[in-house]
């Protein structure tokens, strides 16, 4: 944050790119690299992040004035673990094939540091509405990250994006088949940092 | 102090019951009919299933009620895990469809056991089970072996349950 008073709409577009959680502070990674091997399922842990992310700064902005410093960690993470056991129920009840594909990094998403770390550096010492905007713009930043990555390892590695063919068939009958592993993972997450970078430093 | 955090833990427990209340249901319904699909996907000349051993056997009844058939589901150990099938087998132990679940193996390679071409294979069969090179009829997936095999071990282990079952 910079030392003039920052604008509104500045909480919301500040974690699109300048500080996206993903490329620019390289925070939660591990939900980034492993649930990315396809664009639908990047979308669809997106959502489930993005939901208990911007309810998480709401609820979190709602009640600072009424918790004591000394316990607030244990408050925030009583308030998001709510929240992401109302959206794992919800997934096991209307989405199961999501909720079969993304697993155990749906109950993780307690730990994912973006959630806590806008709890704290944000939602606790601003506003309810800055809070939403701040949740929201984090939450976009995070689908557009992983959205963008789930979509490259797809085509990479199959040829194609959110099940549609993009690729001739030559392509696809031997693929860059390494994308959809880790390592395709960490070396198109590379690649991406930079690109968010020189967008940054271009600014 | 103590008291703000009695006051958000109750909040969240009544907040998550009642989320729990509402979707309950609705999940073991899904559950249900996640089964059941597949139940009848392996298993087409049934209409309705009855459960006989917990979540790993059902016998296939048509509209009259008299046996048309067994499914069984197995888990033979694979590369990442056990290979969950489940394998229907008609009256005279002839494999009549092979499903392969959630799979957990190597996207590209063992989760190819997926695709159709490599449970067809095991329709039709009612003895030897295996693959190509063990001295059966299976071909294996490439780059899958273990994969391959164990999906094989699985539907092998089915047909002893048939003859434990229904053999006549």
């Amino acid at each position: 944050m910079t030392s003039q008073k920052p604008s509104r709409l500045s909480y919301l577009t500040s974690g699109i790119i300048k500080e996206n959680p993903v490329l620019i502070l390289m925070i939660g990674l591990c939900p980034t690299l492993a649930t990315t091997t396809s664009a639908r399922d990047a979308l669809g842990m997106s959502a489930a992040a993005s939901f208990v992310l911007i309810f998480s700064n709401v609820v979190v902005s709602l009640v600072r004035k009424f918790v004591q410093p000394s316990i607030r960690i244990p408050i925030f993470i009583i308030i998001i673990s709510t929240f992401v056991t109302i959206i794992d129920y919800v997934l096991q009840a209307y989405q199961p094939s999501l909720y079969r594909v993304l697993g155990v990094f749906v109950p993780l998403i307690v730990v994912n540091c973006i959630i806590l770390g806008r709890a704290e550096a944000f939602a606790y010492s601003h506003g309810v509405f800055d809070s939403f905007l701040d949740g929201l713009g984090n939450a976009l930043g995070f689908t557009l990250a992983l959205v963008i990555l789930g979509s490259l390892r797809e085509f990479f590695a199959v040829g194609t994006v959110f099940g549609k063919t993009l690729t001739p068939n030559w392509y696809r009958s031997a693929p860059m088949l390494f994308m959809i592993f880790p390592p395709g993972a960490f070396f198109l997450i590379g690649i991406l940092k930079a690109l968010a970078v020189k967008l940054k430093l271009g600014k | 102090m103590v008291v703000s955090l009695l006051i958000t833990c109750l909040v969240a427990a009544f907040a998550l019951s009642e989320v729990y209340a509402v979707t309950k249901p609705k999940i073991d319904q899904q559950k249900i009919d996640a089964t059941t699909s597949a139940l009848i996907q392996v298993l087409p000349a049934a209409q309705t299933f009855k459960e006989v051993e917990k979540d790993s056997l059902w016998y296939g009844l048509d509209a009259a009620g008299a046996k048309v058939g067994i499914v069984v589901r197995s888990g033979a150990r694979g590369y990442g895990g056990p290979v969950p099938l489940l394998v229907a087998l008609d009256l005279t132990g002839r494999i009549s469809g092979v499903k392969v679940e959630d799979l957990k193996e190597t996207p590209g390679l063992g989760l190819k056991a997926t695709e159709d071409w490599f449970a067809k294979q095991f329709i039709g069969l009612d003895s030897t089970v295996a693959l190509k090179k063990e001295g059966g009829t299976i071909d294996a997936i490439s780059g899958a072996t273990i994969t391959s095999r164990a999906a094989a071990r699985g539907v092998a282990q089915s047909i002893r349950k048939y003859s434990e079952h229904l053999k006549p």
